[in-house]
């Protein structure tokens, strides 16, 4: 039988806020899709393009921002800058033609697990509507 | 004189006068902030032949005169001459000629603190588009009819391209040209910036007469630069006249209306995401990890260079992350200056790939780099 299948998604999760909000999810036994691959960052404005660029590269499917709700950041103004990263990002892959679910932005607090297990499987569904990415080698399973 | 003034100006010197265009205004300026030690050094370019121009940086008034004389045929951006001279020389002052977008590269990398603009003083040339040196030979051979090494002079008016030998003389409108695929490089045709509105001062000859320059002046520098000359005794001037002062704008509206047809007919739009995503993947794939657009970008100004760190040749990514983060970098900089593409070896059309991802952001955002200095490049986050 063929395993349905599931994408790989690179999910960017700020230390104070979204990662104890995924945290959260877990310990609260919300349940969630196995597409993710969660990589922790300091802030959300440690997510440097590059990152993103050569996690869609790699063969991610789509690429996560989150972080601390604008205002909440533990350094001030770090959304902010992911923020706009997120705007410019978005403006180069939408010429380069990737569909826009690909990259998307979600601020998410340390208490929102249950709405970080909702956000996953909205995506998850989403990307797995719109397939697997153009980018993504065709060797790369 | 004063800020805002619109005058006619010429050398004095019969020398300048005889090798340089338009009376050798710029020539003389440049000897004359030398000579009354207005600045340090000054960056020329110093012509070769009708098709190769060599810029130098130098503080010998005779090297200056040498480099008097128009060329159209070499397209070359003296920003990153400028860089090196204030890595060089923190605390010296500098003059240059600079088309607009040499002025551009070097606002943008001032206010990435590359430069000092109030140490540089720049003496904006109007400019109408330059050309390719081996497309120009082609086109001489074959649209001509004339040997390219016998080319004495070159020139522009009316539209029409004009080459000179000792033997004869003929002109070719540039519309004929640039439909036969000659003419100015293709970024030039696009360029809407013809008058260097962010310089100290520009010179031209629309709406001057022959053997003077119009020159129009924009900040304090440019008076300084202008008074200094006078002091010297190196150049006269006189008012500009109603009828030049029209000429020169109808010229500045003519050439903008045509480059927003080039514009229009060089970027069509690809509706289809997935026709454009193998467009990209197409064109880009023909690179060799040379790196030349990177050295040469009048606008790059990283100390370690981003697009390379994340990049490594043995990676076999559909695109390549050189090129990605390049794009990233330069879509709210890029000034469409054309020298990526005129350097590239494996002939990929860098500039418009790169004016196709600036022009939706610069739009988005509202940001024309390189036009003010008080305006902080769109990328920034306070």
């Amino acid at each position: 039988m063929e395993e349905e299948w599931t994408p790989k998604i690179t999910l960017f999760c700020c230390n104070w806020c979204s990662y104890a909000g995924s945290d959260d999810a877990g310990v609260g036994r919300k349940q969630q899709p196995p597409s993710t691959r969660t990589i922790r960052v300091m802030c959300s404005g440690r997510t440097d393009p590059g990152f993103v660029l050569t996690a869609l590269m790699e063969g991610s499917d789509a690429v996560l921002f989150t972080g601390c709700h604008i205002g909440d950041c533990h350094y001030i103004s770090g959304n902010y800058k992911a923020k706009k990263r997120f705007e410019m990002l978005k403006e180069i892959l939408d010429e380069l033609g990737l569909e826009d679910e690909r990259l998307q932005l979600q601020w998410i607090s340390a208490s929102e697990g249950s709405e970080f297990a909702e956000y996953i499987r909205k995506v998850t569904e989403e990307i797995k509507a719109i397939g697997p990415s153009p980018l993504r080698q065709e060797w790369m399973k | 004189m004063n800020i805002g003034d619109r005058i006619v100006a010429w050398s004095k010197d019969e020398e300048i006068k005889k090798e340089g265009a338009s009376g050798g205004l710029v020539t003389s300026l440049l000897t004359a902030a030398l000579k009354g030690e207005l600045v340090d050094e000054v960056i020329a370019l110093q012509k070769k032949s009708e098709f190769e121009g060599v810029p130098i940086r130098t503080s010998d008034v005779d090297e200056v005169i040498k480099c008097s004389g128009s060329l159209h045929a070499a397209p070359i951006n003296l920003t990153k001459f400028a860089v090196r001279f204030f890595e060089e020389h923190p605390d010296g002052t500098l003059a240059l000629p600079a088309k607009p977008c040499d002025a551009r590269g070097i606002i943008e990398q001032a206010k990435r603190k590359k430069i000092d603009l109030e140490k540089t003083y720049l003496i904006g040339l109007n400019c109408g588009g330059t050309m390719d040196p081996i497309t120009t030979m082609k086109m001489l051979e074959k649209m001509y009819e004339i040997d390219p090494n016998e080319v004495i002079e070159e020139e522009i008016e009316r539209g029409k391209l004009i080459f000179k030998t000792k033997k004869e003389e003929k002109a070719i409108s540039i519309d004929e040209l640039e439909e036969a695929g000659y003419g100015r490089r293709e970024n030039c045709r696009y360029c809407e910036i013809n008058i260097p509105v962010m310089t100290d001062l520009a010179c031209g000859n629309w709406g001057a007469g022959k053997n003077e320059t119009f020159v129009e002046i924009f900040t304090e520098k440019g008076l300084k630069l202008m008074n200094n000359a006078i002091e010297l005794g190196l150049i006269e001037t006189a008012p500009a006249t109603e009828k030049g002062i029209k000429i020169r704008e109808k010229t500045n509206g003519v050439m903008e209306k045509v480059a927003k047809k080039w514009h229009e007919k060089i970027f069509v739009p690809i509706e289809d995401r997935l026709e454009r995503l193998h467009y990209y993947m197409d064109v880009m794939e023909d690179c060799i990890d040379c790196e030349a657009c990177k050295y040469v970008c009048p606008v790059c100004a990283c100390d370690e260079s981003k697009c390379i760190d994340f990049y490594d040749p043995m990676d076999s990514h559909k695109i390549s992350i050189y090129h990605l983060v390049r794009l990233l970098h330069l879509s709210d900089s890029c000034i469409g200056c054309g020298q990526c593409t005129d350097v590239c070896p494996a002939e990929i059309p860098l500039t418009t790939l790169h004016r196709r991802m600036a022009d939706r952001i610069q739009t988005k955002y509202d940001y024309i780099p390189g036009m003010d200095m008080k305006i902080p490049p769109s990328f920034e986050v306070e």
